[in-house]
């Protein structure tokens, strides 16, 4: 009788002991992860009410940003490359500045004759955070590796905006020169683009998340896949103290998720609020700081023309249906602008000399397709195009409200009988989607100047490189484009922007939903220096730095 | 049969008053259209999350859709697509589960084994992954419900099945000729009925849970759908701003859940005068 | 537990796990969408149509399916799950680290459920018809009604963003991030489990060796720590490894919620992005948890028994 006793009691106080050890282990990790920050952010306000401009160092800070991509690595592919800038790992020679003009920066001068041929000197005494000096050929070994991968297969595509360029490393002379197939005067502009920022490839593996070491101010420490990377300070930075000992990117998809963990105290800075009444509250408290730019990006929706969409009635249909104004304004409220043409209308790229056909009418959409013989005949609600139901496969992603835009079109559509099967997938898969060309629309939101002008991003409707786009393809507009990437005259650069333009709005040939207007936003007592930029490939920058 | 209604309402209260209140339910799916002081489906983008008011009494999404015309259609979405499934798990695992007691050897050795497989297995882990692999809908959400839950009926059915198999009055159906399939419907059906049909009321509310649950996480229904947990996910993005947009469907789910458990926890009073 | 009915046991559990992993390989065989795109595609790659098909059949991917399955099988059994699309990295390491995570949850909100659910069900069973009971069997009924997601959101709402006391955000690995996660989950188990505390005690409280105790004038507080407890701790137990299911397929909803890094998360994001091997990966080490934990229980259920320790 007693030695069961004794068994019954050894089993619940092991039990007991099991329960209580979980508890002990859950309290242990206590000393690292976001406890950390919750110290630096009470002595922070203990501070910021003395004064709050003064920086202090140390410390570290929590960032809430979107998953883009699990890789911060130039040659995977456009998320990957931009992570890597963003997150202050990698830089480029040139970087642009405020008013969205490229300065030197990996680089510290830059010479060319004719365009053509450039010389570049790689700045003296910049290391990569494991030590290793960056030289002209370092340089070179890393461009030639995005250039090889992209040969390979791979969707970071340098080629499009500097196709064919030969590198040449003098390490001797500690410069580079780059011979372009053709006349580049934006050559600065560039290579500030994220492909052309540099990695160590002697280190870098390829797939392998960690291996990436690049000269910025932060390395990547740690991560847990599709949830956070943890950053330290690189101690060797070439350009002057980093403020922080590090910091965490915590991964957060949805708007208010990002909205609610600042005001929790979960993250200290979070990029991109989206959701309407989220940033009014966000705005409108005197702790929180919202930086923002006027719309450099682009919402839009691409057509595949190699699918039901290369009927014309029915993109006119779809352009007559849709009413930016509201969906701007309301449905997205109020951060983006609406407009008509892929180039945004704050920039100076001829807007007002542009006509929109198209003006919101919805009885006129449904006008259309039914001159055109699309009609319901069956009866299931769905018109039909050669006796096939129309059922448009829109792909679309959690990103600055691109899905409620689509969900927004894909509710107008069907109420006018356009069957669409709305998908959201996660950005990488879309991406991918999106260059297989499976898809009818696909959602994107790009930065239109992403090296300084948007010759680059028109020739996305160039059918030369139209393939990852839905194979637009217009002649008149191909010979535009093919003017405009040579030209050097600026009059005929913004005649010819007008003209293809027009040409893109005329042809129905996407979905313009409007311009974004970046934010960052950030806690008053905890973090200064915090800039959005008009090419928001730069976030993290030593100009973050502690309230002190 | 006034009288006989009026002894059962006097015997059984309880279940009387929730089998009215299911109906109601119901009722609600069914008259829908005639309830909803909206088209639920009719997206107004100008009047997007407006704070409920006379026009529309549980406000409007950001679709700019009235949510209480949304919630009325939602029960339609949620009550069918958990009928169906429950019905559907209730007819396959009754049927399997009598098969398996009735005949038993391998037929019954194969159906307990997967009933084996399915019930030692978290379902809706499984659930999770066959609507996510199979694509998201309704439909779909169902199928994979249905996969991981027949078998708690499947085990029922065979337990009282075998109970029964070799009374004497079996015996004799089946000396004297009787048909098999007329024995499994003619006594074998009856016997296991009302032990499945409480089974089966009880678990409507659950099923329901776990429809929405999926809808919650993508892999149920899909936008434009008007079904309660998919209604909730829209909403948590709104939910300082405009948190009607999740009150609203959440008391929904919660009410005809209430409702259903009640109706089948009355329901064993009624038809198993053991329980008491 | 003899050992002839744990070699029986384990047979049973391999039985399983093979029906299981059978079952997950012919979904994700027979899942529309081609794994080589898919795996292209989240490295942003998309070579040319010769190339996939060299990859194919590389990967073994033109195989009958049972060649496919067996090859598949082998690999599993070795411990290699193959490797996840997404995060190009093998499957079994991806889910050992978010294991722990997820295994911490689960049990911090096990535990949490027993400390409420077991006094509230004894409470609820000692004084049947009375006010606790009624208390008690209503607020259990409430918490088996709502929708766990629903109570998540609520939960942060008032905890997180109102009283600002809990982050919204369980990323990190605190004890503070687990609270709002953990009693989520508790929230709804802790609700049935009363109920099943309450009935086990209602049983045991009507035998007859009870009614007779009372009647020789012994203390109901005996009655009920002396036998009533022991007696009824088995079903419990028994109960217990069974809503151990509930909770590892609960935590995947509760891990979307709040972000929190478990394997639910990560399954769930597997799912969006197509990422096969995951998701089968997945499958199994659930399905291989739920199993021993109930072996266990099991084992467990042999020593705590009288009568099952006495038959040895």
């Amino acid at each position: 009788m007693k030695t069961k006793k004794m068994k019954r009691c050894a089993a619940l106080a092991l039990a007991v002991i099991l329960a209580l050890s979980m508890t002990a282990c859950g309290s242990s990790g206590d000393s690292s992860g976001t406890d950390g920050t919750a110290d630096a952010a009470t002595t922070a306000e203990a501070g910021a009410s003395a004064d709050a401009t003064t920086t202090a160092s140390g410390g570290t800070f929590t960032f809430g940003c979107d998953y883009f991509s699990e890789y911060i690595d130039p040659s995977v592919n456009v998320n990957s490359a931009w992570s890597l800038v963003r997150f202050g790992v990698g830089e480029t020679l040139f970087a642009f500045d405020e008013d969205a003009v490229a300065q030197e920066n990996l680089c510290d001068e830059a010479t060319t004759d004719d365009y053509i041929t450039w010389t570049l000197h790689i700045r003296d005494g910049i290391t990569f955070s494991n030590g290793k000096d960056l030289t002209a050929s370092a340089v070179v070994a890393c461009w030639e590796m995005v250039y090889e991968k992209e040969a390979a297969g791979s969707s970071s595509a340098p080629s499009q905006y500097l196709p064919d360029p030969t590198f040449t490393a003098d390490d001797e002379a500690g410069t580079i020169t780059v011979v372009c197939s053709d006349v580049t005067t934006n050559l600065k502009g560039i290579l500030a683009y994220p492909y052309f920022a540099v990695i160590d490839v002697d280190s870098y593996e390829e797939g392998v998340v960690d291996s990436v070491i690049g000269t910025g101010p932060y390395v990547l420490e740690s991560y847990v896949e599709a949830t956070s990377k943890t950053f330290v300070k690189n101690a060797t930075y070439w350009n002057g103290e980093v403020p922080y000992d590090g910091y965490t990117a915590i991964y957060m998809t949805d708007s208010t998720t990002k909205a609610l963990a600042i005001q929790s105290g979960d993250v200290d800075v979070v990029e991109n609020v989206t959701t309407a009444s989220d940033l009014e509250t966000l705005k409108a408290d005197s702790a929180y700081t919202v930086e923002s730019t006027a719309g450099g990006r682009l919402a839009n929706t691409y057509f595949n023309f190699e699918g039901m969409l290369a009927n014309e009635a029915l993109r006119q249909a779809i352009q007559y249906a849709i009413d930016d104004e509201t969906m701007c304004n309301i449905t997205v409220g109020g951060i983006y602008t609406a407009g008509c043409s892929v180039l945004p209308s704050s920039m100076d790229f001829g807007y007002d000399q542009l006509t929109d056909p198209y003006e919101y009418d919805l009885d006129k959409a449904v006008e259309v397709l039914d001159e055109a013989g699309i009609v319901d005949t069956d009866g299931d609600g769905i018109r039909e195009i050669d006796g096939e139901n129309i059922n448009l496969v829109y792909l679309t992603f959690e990103s600055r409200q691109l899905q409620t835009f689509a969900e927004a079109v894909a509710t107008v559509l069907n109420s006018i009988g356009i069957g669409v099967d709305y998908q959201v997938k996660d950005y990488d898969t879309i991406l991918g989607l999106q260059i297989a060309g499976d898809f009818d629309m696909v959602s994107s939101n790009a930065i239109i100047v992403p090296t300084g002008n948007p010759d680059a991003f028109l020739g996305n409707f160039y059918s030369g490189n139209s393939q990852d786009y839905g194979y637009y393809s217009n002649e008149e507009y191909d010979a535009a484009y093919e003017k405009l990437i040579v030209s050097t005259d600026e009059n005929e650069k913004m005649e010819l922007y007008v003209e293809m333009q027009q040409i893109l709005i005329d042809d129905a040939a996407t979905i313009v939903h409007g311009y974004y207007n970046s934010s960052i936003t950030y806690k008053n007592s905890v973090i200064t220096g915090v800039k959005m930029y008009p090419l928001d490939y730069t976030w993290i920058t030593t100009d973050w730095a502690p309230v002190g | 049969m006034a009288k006989k209604i009026k002894d059962f309402v006097k015997k059984y209260p309880g279940f009387t008053v929730f089998f009215l209140l299911a109906l109601c339910v119901i009722g609600v799916a069914v008259f829908a259209p005639l309830i909803a002081t909206h088209d639920p489906y009719e997206a107004v983008l100008a009047d997007a999350v407006q704070a409920p008011s006379a026009e529309h009494w549980f406000g409007t999404d950001k679709m700019g859709r009235d949510l209480f015309s949304r919630v009325i259609y939602g029960a339609r979405t949620s009550l069918s697509a958990s009928l169906t499934l429950v019905c559907i798990i209730m007819v396959v695992g009754t049927f399997l589960g009598i098969v398996a007691g009735y005949f038993g050897g391998v037929v019954d050795a194969v159906i307990m084994r997967i009933s084996d497989m399915m019930i030692s297995f978290p379902g809706m882990v499984l659930a999770i992954a066959v609507a996510g692999i199979l694509g998201a809908n309704i439909k779909n959400a169902i199928i994979a419900l249905a996969i991981v839950s027949w078998t708690k009926y499947a085990r029922l059915a065979r337990s009282l099945v075998i109970k029964i198999r070799h009374r004497d009055y079996i015996a004799a159906a089946r000396v004297t000729g009787s048909r098999t399939s007329y024995i499994l419907y003619k006594y074998m059906l009856p016997n296991v009925l009302p032990t499945i049909l409480i089974t089966g009321f009880t678990d409507i509310g659950s099923m329901m849970l776990e429809i929405a649950g999926l809808s919650f996480l993508g892999f149920g229904a899909q936008s434009p759908t008007a079904e309660w947990g998919l209604m909730l996910n829209e909403g948590r993005a709104y939910m300082t701003a405009a948190p009607w947009l999740m009150v609203f469907p959440g008391l929904a789910i919660f009410i005809t859940v209430v409702v259903f458990n009640l109706l089948g926890d009355s329901l064993r009073d009624v038809l198993d005068p053991r329980h008491e | 537990m003899k050992k002839r009915e744990l070699t029986k046991r384990l047979l049973q559990i391999i039985i399983v796990l093979f029906g299981i992993s059978f079952l997950t390989f012919a979904l994700t065989y027979l899942a529309p969408g081609d794994p080589v795109r898919a795996m292209y595609a989240a490295s942003g790659t998309i070579p040319s149509e010769e190339i996939m098909e060299q990859t194919r059949e590389a990967l073994g991917l033109n195989e009958p399916f049972l060649t496919q399955y067996v090859n598949w099988l082998t690999d599993c059994l070795h411990g290699d799950f193959g490797t996840s699309y997404a995060f190009s990295k093998p499957v079994s390491q991806l889910l050992l680290a978010r294991l722990w995570p997820t295994l911490k949850l689960a049990l911090v909100s096990l535990a949490l459920m027993l400390v409420v659910s077991v006094p509230l069900g004894i409470l609820s069973a000692t004084h049947q018809g009375g006010v606790a009971d009624y208390l008690v069997r209503g607020l259990s009924f409430l918490g088996v009604s709502l929708p766990n997601f629903w109570v998540g959101l609520m939960l942060m709402y008032i905890f997180a963003v109102q009283l600002g006391v809990l982050p919204v955000v369980s990323a990190g690995q605190g004890w503070k991030q687990l609270v709002l996660p953990a009693v989520t989950l508790a929230f709804a188990m802790a609700s049935k489990y009363t109920r099943q505390v309450r009935t086990a005690f209602l049983e045991e409280l009507n035998q007859d060796y009870v009614v007779g105790a009372r009647c020789r004038g012994i203390r109901e507080s005996v009655i009920l720590w002396r036998h009533v407890l022991p007696n009824s701790i088995l079903p419990l137990i028994t109960m217990l490894g069974l809503s151990f299911g509930s909770l590892l397929g609960g935590t995947a909803v509760v891990e979307v919620i709040f972000s929190y890094p478990g394997l639910g998360s990560l399954a769930v994001s597997a799912i969006t992005s197509m990422d096969y091997s995951l998701i089968q990966g997945y499958v199994l080490w659930i399905a291989l948890i739920y199993m021993v934990v109930n072996l266990l229980v099991d084992i467990s259920y042999g020593f705590l028994d009288p009568r099952t320790r006495e038959k040895r």
